[in-house]
């Protein structure tokens, strides 16, 4: 994708890329990352996974033989739709949730558009935002913890919450049985740090909690990813090892995850902290590998159909996922704001791509 | 032109909703429950109906130059009307329908059946032109809540008609669930004109 | 000039004639609405605290509170109810109270809200209302700020305007009643 629209003079060569091509080998870069979820939660997450990458290409092939246009599955674009939105929803979810979203993808995020390429917002991302929006509770509750691992991320938290047998149990589960964004949003919560405090007789447990975030134990399981998290975003290695690959092949571009992660690690830098907590290097770290940040800078805002194709574009676009995240996180209603940050600059493309649109030769400003 | 044409062409031909896409907004957030979508729909369609026979009435004496004041005018006070009349009689309808009475006064229906029928019309054909709008209007609701209320939290009228395993789709009665329904609704609509031709 | 004159004394007829119409339903409707809004908030009350005579009072801060006698025995005070709210997630959430004597809720009942369907609307349900049956002003919490009332899923900033618009509540009532004892 790299340059792949600069204007240069003929002649021109076909480097053999292809829809098919760039397609299964995001899919083959996805795999890293399902190996690993595989190995955290055994095979309902291979399951899972392959649940809704092969909804969506049936749901492809019905939709476009009901429309009588050629059937287009053996591409790829719809098993990679499928396998990224079943990598949005975590382990604990009921097998229908990654095929009723694959279904949603596909049919009203792509095929009413008129299919590949016409799609004004990544179809997989919408999928995820109808089953955000449909089943909340099935969505962002009953999460696992991956083999080895607490969900949290924090492996002290349950000891330093069992020191306090007087927390109630729903505040204990708050902090125990949810990912480490969960256990980062509810801090901010003053009325709740304010109740764990007193629980703790002083002891500013909320701040406890929050710099054990951070400590290098807990940024190493966010690593690997032996936490509790959405399927495909566990393990920021694996996703790196993919995003490597990609990018070693020229398949995505490096302007956009470059400046949504560096976006990230700026802001979260700086606006990060809470209360008394100062910030400190390790907070922007916590922001990177938590959440589905990599899954969605290097797998989903790359996207071609729904990214801007000009390098200026980009760097805006990377620029607004990442302000947009770090708003939604730290601000916002949502511990996780990585989908809908994506969505909204998707929408913001064609805008975008009007805007840095590069003048053609000769012509004068009006 | 007869009455009985002006009487049924809303429904289908000429659907204020699917078909000449007016007063979406209505549509948009009334649309959760079927209670709703009856209730704002005969409250429009009355205001609809005294409407047009009033500026039937009036069209010869309305100077054309300020002829939308007046319709706003009049559509506004039966809007009132019928505010007061359902908040002393039937206050339970009135508190779920609440803020969307008084957005009866901007439902463009109503002014743009004014406008393009009652203002060029007799009062008997205008009466049967609100009505015929009013009913196309009540039973686009009706299918819009339908769906919406069935997918959404697995109901009719408060009823319960699917299983209790059935997991509502919420989403359907939130915000995107109108536009949704609303669009597959129009598609499907448009379809069935197409095969017809 | 003389044309825009006319055109303006057509449209100001107009609405004399709207007003006037609309003023004399007004003065039909008016007292029937307000009739029936004072019926409602009796018969809630009455729903709260069955069996008793209210009496209106207000804290020394001008909150308005019913005090509520036994119907047999007008020393005996069963309780108080009184209407409280708080912005909740998309609305004020407007609750009535029944609390007796020792400021132990007896009943609640949500009488005004506007919050998302299927989720923080969910709060008139009963199932939501029933547990609020005997808390004390400390237990006046959701169960994730250390409470006993159980939150609706998806809606804990509803739920939490509740609980903490009733517990102000009890907590203004009780300070007025420690003055005046």
């Amino acid at each position: 994708m790299k340059d792949k629209y600069l204007v240069s003079a003929a002649p021109h060569v076909h480097d053999g890329s292809s829809i098919k091509n760039v397609m299964w080998n995001v899919v083959l870069a996805l795999v890293p990352a399902l190996v690993f979820a595989v190995y955290y939660w055994g095979l309902r997450a291979l399951m899972l996974s392959l649940t809704g990458a092969l909804s969506a290409v049936i749901a492809e092939a019905l939709i476009q033989k009901w429309r009588k246009v050629p059937i287009t599955v053996h591409d790829g674009s719809a098993f990679l739709t499928g396998l990224l939105l079943a990598f949005n929803i975590h382990v604990g979810a009921p097998i229908w949730l990654p095929m009723v979203g694959a279904v949603f993808a596909i049919g009203v995020g792509k095929q009413v558009f008129g299919g590949l390429g016409n799609n004004p917002v990544n179809p997989a991302l919408l999928g995820r935002a109808f089953l955000l929006a449909s089943w909340p509770t099935r969505m962002t509750a009953g999460w696992v913890a991956a083999k080895g691992g607490a969900i949290s991320g924090i492996n002290n938290l349950s000891r330093i919450a069992t020191d306090l047998p007087s927390l109630s149990p729903k505040a204990y589960e708050l902090l125990t049985g949810a990912t480490p964004l969960n256990v980062a949003k509810t801090l901010r919560d003053t009325s709740f740090v304010a109740e764990i405090n007193a629980k703790a007789g002083g002891l500013e447990l909320g701040s406890r909690i929050l710099s054990s975030l951070t400590e290098m134990e807990t940024l190493k399981s966010l690593f690997w990813g032996n936490i509790g998290g959405c399927i495909g975003e566990v393990s920021a290695f694996a996703l790196l090892l993919g995003a490597a690959y990609l990018l070693v092949r020229n398949i995505i571009e490096w302007r956009i995850p470059l400046f949504y992660i560096g976006t990230v690690f700026v802001l979260s830098f700086f606006f990060g902290g809470i209360g008394e907590n100062g910030t400190s290097l390790m907070l922007p770290f916590f922001h990177i590998f938590a959440g589905g940040l990599l899954l969605g800078a290097f797998f989903m805002a790359t996207d071609y159909t729904t990214t801007p194709y000009t390098k200026t574009g980009r760097i805006i676009f990377g620029i607004g996922c990442g302000l947009l995240t770090i708003v939604i996180r730290l601000v916002g209603g949502y511990p996780e704001g990585v989908s809908y940050s994506i969505l909204l600059m998707n929408v913001f493309t064609p805008l975008i791509d009007k805007l840095t649109m590069p003048k053609s030769f000769g012509k004068v400003k009006k | 032109m007869n009455f009985f044409k002006e009487l049924t062409k809303g429904i289908i031909k000429e659907n204020p909703i699917f078909v000449i896409v007016l007063g979406m907004c209505p549509t948009l957030a009334v649309t959760t429950s079927v209670k709703n979508a009856i209730g704002m729909g005969l409250a429009a369609t009355f205001v609809l109906l005294c409407s047009n026979i009033i500026i039937s009435l009036i069209k010869d004496i309305t100077p054309s130059s300020i002829r939308i004041p007046i319709y706003i005018v009049v559509i506004a006070a039966f809007v009132s009307v019928v505010n007061m009349l359902m908040e002393a009689y039937v206050p339970a309808l009135h508190k779920s329908l609440g803020l969307f009475i008084p957005l009866i006064v901007v439902n463009c229906i109503i002014l743009g059946r004014a406008e393009a029928f009652a203002s060029k019309n007799n009062v008997i054909m205008s009466a049967a032109d609100g009505i015929g709008m009013g009913l196309g209007f009540t039973l686009s609701l009706m299918v819009v809540s339908t769906i919406r209320e069935l997918l959404g939290a697995g109901t009719w009228l408060g009823i319960k008609i699917l299983p209790a395993t059935y997991d509502p789709m919420l989403v359907a009665i939130l915000a995107p669930g109108a536009f949704l329904t609303l669009g597959f609704l129009m598609a499907i609509l448009s379809m069935v004109k197409e095969k017809k031709q | 000039m003389m044309y825009y004159l006319k055109l303006g004394f057509i449209l100001l007829i107009f609405c004399v004639v709207a007003t006037g119409i609309l003023a004399y339903l007004n003065t039909l409707t008016a007292p029937i609405i307000q009739d029936r809004k004072t019926k409602d908030e009796i018969d809630t009350r009455e729903k709260l605290i069955p069996d008793a005579v209210f009496a209106a009072d207000s804290t020394a801060s001008g909150m308005q509170y019913f005090r509520a006698r036994a119907k047999e025995d007008s020393t005996l005070v069963l309780g108080y109810t009184f209407i409280c709210s708080q912005k909740g997630y998309s609305s004020e959430v407007k609750t009535m109270v029944g609390i007796d004597k020792d400021f132990k809720v007896l009943a609640i009942k949500v009488i005004d809200q506007a919050e998302t369907p299927g989720l923080g609307a969910n709060c008139e349900q009963e199932s939501f209302s029933n547990q609020f049956k005997n808390l004390a002003e400390a237990d006046l919490k959701v169960d994730k700020d250390g409470g006993q009332v159980v939150s609706l899923s998806g809606a804990t900033i509803t739920s939490r305007a509740i609980a903490s618009s009733i517990q102000a509540g009890i907590a203004a009532i009780k300070a007025s009643m420690g003055a005046e004892l």
